[in-house]
């Protein structure tokens, strides 16, 4: 039998199979524009929405984004400092590893920067991205299956308004937060591991830390920071959004939108990075 | 329908687009328009060039086999959905332009009560009641006692016992659940209301709390009425045009309510 499949494999036309590579390529560009065309939309009709008149709306939304922001940053705390806390002890200790008690200076250095410059902003979006994240696209995909959200539109509730934006902002203001943090903690964290390690070499290890520290990455972090919240909380309210009729379709859609949101993340990431430093500050890694 | 045939449409109907076309004059206020509205999901045609209006004030019945579209119907009046082709207006103003907050601020307040109640989760049944007045004050003039004060004219109305105000929908009965949604669907005191299906898995009682307050919302003229239903009792009491859909289209029901209403109309697909 399985030679039988192999003979009949091996007659395939191979225009045929052309045609059909040719045809999944086309389906998937056709996709991915519908997709794009569709998370443009989710965006450009929040945006519009929140700045639609109403009093009563602007405060009903804005007291929504509030609480919002505290579900996604302050209720997030504990879990990033764990894990700063650890990324800062490890990445110390790596360095006393490698360097040993010549290289502190440095090894502090390098912590504050690769922190603050990458781990950082990273780390944090992929925690909200799978905290906060999960937790946006399943609650709006249940309130679709649930009719909620058609409920809200007859009475006069922009959907996009009264759930989109406020998540969008509340992602977008929680990272660049929680990255101040997570930098803190991180610091925090290496500090306390290269005190049991040697605490006499605190103090060097210190300035070379005060040293990493550049305002040069201000404007990197803040841009990074903002556009990783902002595409978390609008990739993960557009898959919310794409919920069909049938609860099944929840945890589906959910994880899908922690995944793209991830990929996204990391590609901007990148991005962002290689513009600012191979472009903007001409290669020159401070 | 031939002498109304013959007039031309009024300027106000929104329906310029389409000079060409006659459609039948409604002889009140505009209430409720469906303009060669069509809608299928993936291929199945629920609503096929489907033509509907209801004055300002007026009321109907849809009946219909289950699975025939009644509350894809129901959603695409109200302008929850929008239809693939065609004009869907309420008194004149067409809603596919217009975000729901701003249907509001053009006066048209539509309740819904849904089969399943679409009831917020997180929200307790005082903050779902009063959830569209605190978004709507500044439109509807309203103070946070008037606020206040509605919410519970609404709750006192549909029977909602004060014990269960601060309790969350997936701690409440089925039957509460419905009580509060159409709770919900008063306290904006719409001038358009629509009933999926309101008196499905109810108890007697609550039944007919329910009827009586479809029978209010019929005879006020401020409200433009359209039930979903296929209860006999239900149909008797209301004592409106029926219509029953079928094939995408609506025909005039047989029976008590065989007669069309004043300024409604129903024409096959062209």
């Amino acid at each position: 039998m399985a030679n039988q499949g192999t003979a009949e494999a091996s007659k395939v036309d191979p225009s045929k199979a052309g045609e059909s590579l040719l045809s999944g390529v086309g389906g998937s560009a056709l996709h991915a524009y519908r997709v794009s065309g569709a998370l443009l939309l989710t965006l450009i009709s929040a945006y519009k929405s929140s700045s639609a008149p109403g009093e009563g709306a602007r405060e009903v939304c804005r007291a929504l984004t509030v609480r919002q922001i505290f579900y996604t940053s302050f209720q997030a705390l504990s879990m990033i400092s764990v894990v700063a806390l650890f990324v800062g002890a490890t990445l110390t200790a790596q360095s006393e590893l490698l360097g040993g008690p010549l290289q502190r200076e440095t090894a502090g250095r390098v912590l504050v920067t690769v922190v603050i410059r990458e781990l950082a902003p990273l780390i944090t979006a992929i925690i909200v991205a799978g905290r906060s994240g999960t937790a946006i696209a399943t609650e709006i995909g249940v309130m679709r299956v649930n009719s909620e959200i058609l409920a809200l539109a007859s009475l006069g509730i922009d959907p996009p308004r009264f759930i989109v934006w406020p998540r969008i902002v509340s992602t977008t203001v929680s990272v660049p937060l929680l990255t101040i943090y997570f930098s803190t903690m991180a610091v925090l964290g290496g500090f306390i591991s290269l005190f049991f390690i040697d605490a006499h070499a605190v103090s060097e290890w210190r300035s070379g830390a005060v040293m990493g520290l550049s305002l040069v990455d201000l404007p990197l972090v803040l841009i990074k920071t903002i556009g990783l919240g902002a595409l978390v909380g609008w990739i993960c309210s557009y898959y919310g959004f794409e919920v069909g009729s049938s609860p099944t379709e929840v945890p589906q859609k959910a994880s899908k939108a922690v995944v793209q949101s991830l990929m996204a993340c990391i590609i901007y990431n990148a991005v962002i990075t290689m513009v600012f430093y191979g472009l903007l500050v001409g290669g020159r890694l401070q | 329908m031939s002498s109304a045939d013959e007039a031309p449409p009024p300027p106000d109907f929104g329906r310029m687009s389409q000079p060409s076309r006659r459609i039948s004059v409604a002889q009140g206020a505009p209430g409720l328009t469906l303009d060669r509205v069509d809608f299928d999901y993936a291929g199945h045609v629920i609503l096929a060039a489907m033509d509907f209006e209801l004055d300002k004030g007026g009321s109907a019945v849809v009946t219909g086999q289950n699975g025939c579209g009644k509350s894809t119907l129901l959603y695409v009046a109200a302008g929850l959905i929008s239809p693939k082709r065609g004009t869907v207006l309420h008194a004149g103003n067409p809603l596919a332009s217009l975000f729901p907050s701003a249907r509001v601020q053009r006066g048209i307040r539509v309740g819904f009560v849904f089969q399943e109640g679409g009831l917020l989760a997180n929200l307790d049944a005082m903050s779902n009641v009063s959830l569209a007045l605190r978004y709507h004050y500044d439109v509807l003039e309203l103070d946070e006692r008037t606020m206040i004060a509605q919410a519970e004219a609404a709750l006192e109305a549909a029977q909602v016992s004060r014990a269960d105000w601060g309790r969350q929908p997936a701690h409440m009965s089925f039957g509460i659940r419905k009580r509060l949604a159409l709770a919900r669907a008063l306290a904006i005191k719409p001038n358009f209301f629509f009933f999926d299906d309101p008196d499905v898995g109810l108890d007697p009682r609550t039944a007919q709390v329910t009827h009586q307050i479809l029978c209010q919302l019929r005879d006020d003229p401020e409200v433009t009425l359209l039930v979903a239903t296929n209860r006999p009792q239900l149909i008797e009491r209301l004592e409106v045009p029926g219509y029953r859909l079928q094939a995408g289209q609506l025909t005039s029901h047989s029976g008590k309510s065989s007669l069309p209403p004043s300024g409604s109309f129903s024409r096959p697909p062209s």
